[in-house]
């Protein structure tokens, strides 16, 4: 070895090298491990989206792209919530629940002759309520957040089907008229519930990414351990997150609800839920928590949304839909593994 | 052919930047072979890359002289070559029995069966570890134990251990090596990986040296001494040695004022009616046996960890009675504690340096609703990668992807800009390299004179002699004895904690 390939080569480690700075995000999510990911579904969402305009009739037209992208925007909204949680290394299994009773008895409010602004406030409280039970079993009563909100969605439903409302269905009355612009308006012919998933995936990415809150809940999900000891709230961070989870599907339920006049309560039994954890996972978000980012949540929902869609034009039978959504994950996670080895040290943390 | 294993030209690089450039290297049938050399200088990849958890990006191995490539450890592990991590691997959940089988159960498992395998397969390497004891209860030393006991317990004919001893004291030092004497006498190879030179030219064979990812020399460890290792592991002479001569040189600083007062402290039966003081502007080491509940201690006054409801004894700070339930308030108050478990607690693993560094920034700055200023984070990334010399492929890298060493130095640095009024290192200087340790212990003099109270845990006595100006002694959960750092002698201090 020549002195001259040595000293070069010191150069090199010893003053850091910058020429990966263009293609990096402020030093981020672990975005360069999971960039692979997003951008491979990304790539087959646009292959099937061409593939289903030229293959599908009724796919490419106005009024299906419309639907698409109104189911998209409620679903994106949903797992933007969703991702928030997971990037702190919990989950929210209540978030369907929440959306579906805190809407329904804001609706109940007003068919009771309350005004708009009281019956959505009391809404919103309901939703904050849920949120912060569910911080509070999950952060102090150290109950697991996949027991903890399995029963407080559970249970919310079951007290709202008894207490509030006593059929599935719970129309808006003729006096929320208003609303229905939220769910079902245009602004320059983009309908306002895509508007709605920009704005929410605009905020949240600002929060998440440079508010000091938002770098804490990065930070809980990498090592709640560490976090304690460097002395960051853990608890009430944990309680923030699913507060943030709970309000974000309340708005998303607004938006469904005002879009068709109804709230149907029965979505709580739908896959919905796993639809929305699916879009988190598929987006490259990981389970166990401290990466990802609203980048993720969206290639996520655009390839979700589009498939859902697509199937239901295609009348494809429930069932084999699930079998479908099922496969698509498991090639997601396949590639991403062959893509992105870990090393043993690396994968010796508890990844799910 | 005695070449058990020889590797030709072998590279691995992270984007770009190598880890791991040309080299070549060989290890012999029955021979302990020393693999030394700086923080991130490409030892831990080198090792990775020969037990298949890292893949080369170019380059060949040899097995007894035949070309092989390991697509994962498993394929290493058939070919007989154990590695045991720089951070541990064991699952906190299971036992220790089950942690030394995992991956080998049967189809059916008798726990008795694997617990009475493992009680003797401890007791013939003299470790003291109950085998039914769940590891998430066990300290770092008896983890390291675990670790090594499940190696030895594959039938390896390669053993390779990276940095086994950094978290082992003296006397289980002293069974490692006996330990490793014996799997050499049973035919096996043995690399090893350590900071402490001393332990390369007392019980290698051969020595060889890495510096920036490239092999600088090898040969047999009669042709070394220590300078003529830092010489090559470094490229120059260090000005000083750390541990010595400089603890000759320094004078003793006088206390300041009392920071902090522990009395009757106690905790289950780890930490019983402990009683200590701390001043300010010195530094006062503790030292003890592994189990002798200073970790314990120390996390208590921080907020770590909860002492006794009823009769837990008092902490005064600043003649204030304290009782933190968390970290937070501690830390907001001034009391930082810099953990000796960095994978498990000490770093966000996910995050750039900067991010670390800011995280501990960030938790005393600024309110609820405060943005995160990136250009701080850069700024506090810049000024402590050049303080601590923090080695990575770029500012960016994920603390992950640092060597051990510098990842420690992150921990720190994390710690330090906390500003905190009493500052506790626990093992400060573990996976650290000799020049590196000068750093670190410059740092904590430099805290000291600047009227901090400084308290730092250490299990090695030369470390705690080189930079206490007080030592207290600990045993069973109590402070027994205290030392004048001027006059002590290590004898003093190890009949201290032992008796
Ligand atoms: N997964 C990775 N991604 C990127 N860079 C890495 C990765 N693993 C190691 N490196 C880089 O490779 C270099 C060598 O690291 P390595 O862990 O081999 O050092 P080491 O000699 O074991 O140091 P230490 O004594 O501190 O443990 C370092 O600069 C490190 O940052
Ligand atoms: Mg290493």
């Amino acid at each position: 070895m020549s002195d001259k390939q040595t000293i070069k080569h010191r150069g090199a480690k010893g003053e850091f090298h910058f020429a990966y700075d263009d293609l990096h995000q402020p030093a981020d999510d672990g975005v360069d491990m999971k960039i692979h990911q997003e951008l491979i579904v990304f790539i087959i969402w646009a292959i099937s989206f061409v593939a289903l305009s030229v293959a599908l009739p009724n796919f490419f037209t106005e009024g299906n792209l419309i639907s698409l992208l109104r189911s998209v925007s409620v679903l994106g909204i949903l797992a933007i919530g969703m991702a928030i949680v997971v990037i702190g290394r919990g989950i929210d299994l209540a978030m369907v629940a929440t959306m579906a009773v805190s809407v329904a008895g804001a609706i109940v409010l007003l068919q009771q002759g309350y005004s708009i602004p009281v019956a959505l406030l009391a809404g919103f409280v309901f939703a904050v309520l849920v949120g912060t039970v569910s911080g509070i079993l999950i952060a102090y009563v150290e109950i697991p957040a996949l027991f903890a909100t399995l029963a407080m969605g559970l249970f919310i439903y079951g007290v709202g089907r008894f207490g509030f409302f006593n059929q599935d269905i719970v129309l808006i009355p003729p006096e929320g008229g208003s609303l229905s612009w939220l769910g079902a308006g245009r602004v320059f012919g983009i309908p306002v519930s895509i508007l709605f998933l920009l704005l929410f995936a605009g905020l949240v990415a600002l929060f998440l990414r440079y508010a000091r809150i938002g770098r804490f809940i990065h930070a809980i999900g990498d090592n709640p351990s560490t976090a304690r000891i460097t002395g960051l709230p853990v608890r009430k961070l944990y309680v923030l997150s699913y507060i943030l989870s709970s309000t974000i599907a309340y708005c998303a339920g607004i938006i469904t609800a005002t879009g068709v006049g109804s709230m149907n309560t029965r979505i709580v039994n739908s896959t919905m839920l796993y639809d929305v954890i699916l879009v988190v996972v598929i987006g490259g978000i990981s389970l166990s928590g401290g990466k990802g980012g609203v980048r993720n949540v969206l290639v996520g929902t655009l390839l979700i949304g589009t498939l859902l869609n697509a199937m239901t034009i295609m009348d494809i039978q429930y069932t084999v839909q699930n079998v479908i959504k099922s496969m698509i994950l498991l090639i997601a996670i396949i590639v991403d593994s062959l893509l992105n080895p870990r090393d043993e040290q690396t994968a010796q943390q508890g990844d799910i | 052919m005695t070449d058990i294993l020889e590797l030709k030209n072998v590279t691995k690089d992270y984007r770009g930047v190598y880890a791991v450039k040309s080299v070549d290297f060989t290890l012999k049938k029955g021979e302990i072979h020393a693999l030394l050399g700086e923080n991130g200088a490409g030892k831990s990849t080198l090792t990775k890359i020969i037990a298949g958890a890292v893949a080369p990006s170019s380059g060949e191995m040899l097995i007894d002289g035949a070309p092989t490539s390991f697509a994962a450890p498993k394929d290493a592990l058939a070919a007989g070559i154990v590695m045991v991590y720089q951070e541990n691997s064991l699952v906190p959940a299971l036992t220790v029995a089950q942690n030394i089988y995992v991956g080998r159960e049967r189809f059916y498992n008798r726990l008795r069966g694997i617990n009475i395998a493992a009680q003797q397969l401890m007791q013939s390497l003299n470790f003291n570890v109950d085998p039914t004891a769940t590891v998430a209860t066990l300290g770092a030393a008896q983890k390291q134990m675990v670790e090594i006991a499940r190696a030895v317990s594959q039938n390896a004919r390669v053993v390779i251990f990276d940095e086994p001893t950094a978290t082992l004291t003296p006397e289980e030092k002293h069974h490692f090596f006996g330990l490793m004497r014996r799997l050499k006498q049973s035919g096996v190879a043995i690399i090893f990986i350590s900071h402490a030179l001393e332990e390369a030219l007392n019980y290698a064979d051969r020595i060889t040296v890495l510096r920036d990812g490239e092999m600088v020399t090898n040969g047999r460890t009669d042709a070394f001494d220590r300078d003529s290792i830092i010489r090559a592991m470094v490229g120059r002479t260090l000005s000083k040695d750390i541990y010595g001569t400089a603890a000759e040189e320094r004078s003793i600083r006088k206390p300041g004022k009392k920071v902090l007062s522990v009395s009757n402290l106690s905790m289950a039966n780890l930490v019983k009616s402990n009683s200590f003081s701390v001043f300010g502007g010195q530094v006062t080491g503790i030292f003890g046996l592994i189990g002798s509940g200073r970790t314990e201690t120390a996390k208590i006054i921080a907020g770590v960890l909860k002492r006794d409801f009823f009769h837990g004894g008092e902490v005064h700070f600043h003649d204030q009675s304290v009782r933190y339930i968390t970290p937070q308030p501690a830390v907001r108050d001034g009391i930082v504690y810099v953990t000796e478990d960095r994978k498990l607690e000490g770093f966000f693993e996910a995050m750039s340096i900067g991010e670390n560094i800011g995280m501990g920034d960030q938790a005393i700055n600024g309110g609820p609703l405060s943005v995160y200023s990136m250009v701080r984070v850069r700024r506090l990334a810049g000024e402590w990668i050049k303080s601590l010399n923090i080695r990575a492929i770029n500012e960016d890298a994920k603390v992950i992807e640092l060597s051990g060493g510098n990842q420690q130095k992150v921990v720190i640095a994390k710690s330090l800009v906390q500003h905190p009024k009493l500052i506790i290192f626990d093992e400060p200087t573990r996976g650290v390299d000799v020049g590196a340790i000068v750093e670190i212990h410059n740092f904590i003099n430099s805290l000291a004179d600047a009227g901090l109270a400084v308290v730092v845990i250490s299990s090695y006595l030369p470390e705690i002699l080189a930079i206490s100006d007080r030592v207290l002694v600990m045993r069973n959960g109590r402070i027994v004895e205290e030392f004048d750092g001027e006059t002590t002698t290590e004898e003093k201090i190890m009949y201290a904690a032992v008796h």
